[in-house]
């Protein structure tokens, strides 16, 4: 029998090959910088600076940047101060339920280094070790010119496409699943399977996987469908259970 | 007509249609932002977002269901779009009428429908049921309209209602001939259009954006072209039913216009009403002026 060599296709040959591609790719970029839709997560005192760079002083929408309510819509997700150990898994839940390319600001010195929380037990200090930050905004708080500078340079870095931070999480998973699970203990798993994801869009990496993600094998749940619990005239009644 | 000319209407109607609806996302963000003393975005923004959009590297589906849902919101734009005559260009207009056309423009909020289904977003469910319960109250103004229009001109054709109000000059428009349809007519529109004192069904506050909650990428992206179809289609059957529709391309993109302006002004100065204050707000005044229009205009 003669072996038939199927050609297979990877994704980075086939944009080679396109003659248009680098302008596309440009184009890409450019409309990426100029619309960003940003998913506001308000942990700490900073997110009051963002009613006024959105609204008429400052107006962020004349650089294309408008809210949006829900992860899957957004591209940048802000985290305006500190984080406490519980938000953080909220926090990482809901980045990881966005669609990349996807970019990270930490806003606030909180999350920078802690800020003046350093010495709390229950906050995360240093936002990077978890997520992938794009960029920091500095400040106790930072002020709406500030925040407006740091969304410029975002828009400049995306252009350009040095911000990629979303692409060091796919490949680098390893590492940030390690800083995770120290702090939230060794069962912690999220619904997103981000290996899958990595190898599926061919970003896996050396550190995509490791010591970490076989940990989070061994202890992985399956998920569970969700059950909904409503009240009918007094007695509490599980849906999703057979009756007879 | 040859068949060429028939083909190449039927591409480039809903073409200039995505185009002008464009232009109507921008007027209305920029109306929002004069409104509210700010800058707006720049000219090409709604373009630099659908581009975004469809660029994006991981594109969520959840499933072949959510795949075609979408294409039937946005197919059953397109092919209204070619139901909708506009000056030069007839497509099928004069084959499908008014009754079809009313068809066609439920297959969006329907194939929504099944496509958000199978997000399995409560928010997303809750957001379809106040969508079609809110097709429900607008669609009974709104067919009152078209029925009225098409007695008092004796036919359900738009080609000849619109050659009938031309005919007349501005005085055989159908805004003058029957104001009390109009004005039940913008009503219906306000509803049509989904804006703020209707807008029950998108809500960002409440219920997450409803329809579009689970939407990502090129699926968000399709919805944003949506928008702008149906911001087109609406303004351009109330100008044919009401303005004469067009002579020329200039004094019809001033009318679809101006039309589509009155609802996105109206709606940044309100807030939002509960589902079933629409219904009644919709079942009542719009209905009670249609009604009466509908008398006069059969006396
Ligand atoms: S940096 Fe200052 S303003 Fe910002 S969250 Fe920390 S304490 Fe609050």
């Amino acid at each position: 029998m003669k072996e038939i060599d199927i050609p297979i296709e990877t994704s980075a040959a086939k944009r080679r090959t396109n003659p248009l591609a680098r302008v596309f790719d440009e184009l890409v970029r450019f409309c990426r910088s100029r619309s960003m839709f940003m998913l506001h997560y308000c942990t700490g005192c900073g997110a009051i600076e963002l009613p006024p760079a959105m609204t008429s002083r400052f107006d962020m929408e004349r650089l294309g940047i408008q809210p949006m309510v829900t992860p899957r819509q957004a591209d940048i997700l802000l985290i305006t101060g500190y984080v406490s150990i519980k938000t953080l898994k909220r926090v990482i839940l809901t980045y990881e339920q966005m669609g990349s390319p996807k970019y990270v600001i930490g806003i606030c010195s909180c999350t920078v280094n802690g800020g003046m929380y350093w010495q709390s037990y229950a906050t995360a200090k240093q936002l990077d070790q978890y997520l992938p930050v794009d960029l920091y905004i500095a400040g106790c708080m930072p002020r709406p010119e500030a925040v407006l500078e740091g969304m410029r340079k975002l828009m400049d870095r995306i252009r350009s496409g040095e911000a990629d931070g979303w692409e060091d999480y796919y490949r680098r998973y390893d590492w940030y699943l390690g800083n995770q699970q120290h702090l939230f203990g060794d069962d912690w798993q999220t619904p997103a399977d981000v290996i899958g994801e990595a190898s599926h869009y061919d970003l896996a990496g050396p550190g995509t996987e490791g010591e970490h993600t076989r940990l989070l094998q061994q202890c992985q749940k399956p998920l569970e469908p969700q059950q909904t619990f409503f009240q009918i005239g007094g007695s509490l009644e599980k849906k999703g259970e057979s009756h007879e | 007509m040859s068949i060429q000319i028939l083909l190449m209407e039927l591409v480039l109607m809903p073409l200039v249609a995505f185009v002008v609806g464009l232009f109507m996302v921008l007027m209305l963000r920029r109306i929002g932002a004069k409104l509210q003393r700010r800058v707006g975005p720049p000219m090409m923004q709604p373009l630099y977002d659908i581009v975004k959009l469809y660029g994006k590297k991981t594109q969520i589906s959840h499933g072949w269901m959510h795949d075609i849902g979408i294409i039937m919101a946005v197919g059953g734009y397109v092919a209204a779009e070619t139901l909708l005559p506009v000056p030069g260009m007839d497509g099928i207009a004069d084959k499908g009428g008014l009754v079809t056309l009313v068809y066609v423009m439920m297959i969006p909020s329907l194939g929504l429908a099944l496509g958000v289904g199978q997000c399995a977003n409560p928010n997303g469910s809750i957001g379809i049921a106040r969508a079609l319960t809110a097709m429900l109250a607008y669609d009974v103004p709104f067919v009152i309209v078209v029925f009225g229009v098409a007695w008092y001109f004796g036919t359900t054709n738009l080609v000849d209602i619109i050659a009938i109000q031309q005919a007349g000059g501005v005085s055989g428009w159908g805004a003058i001939a029957m104001p009390l349809l109009a004005i039940a007519g913008l009503f219906a529109l306000q509803g049509m259009l989904g804006k703020q004192p209707f807008e029950i069904y998108i809500a960002p506050a409440e219920i997450a954006t409803g329809p579009m909650v689970e939407m990502s990428g090129k699926y968000l992206g399709g919805l944003f072209v949506m928008q702008c179809f149906q911001l087109y289609t609406a303004g351009v059957l109330y100008v044919s039913l009401f303005l004469g529709g067009g002579e020329n391309w200039l004094f019809f993109l001033i009318k679809v216009f101006a039309v589509v302006a009155i609802p996105m002004t109206v709606a940044f100065l309100f807030p939002r009403y509960k589902t079933e204050q629409m219904i009644r707000l919709m079942w009542k005044w719009p209905v009670m002026i249609g009604l009466l229009g509908l008398a006069f205009v059969m006396h």
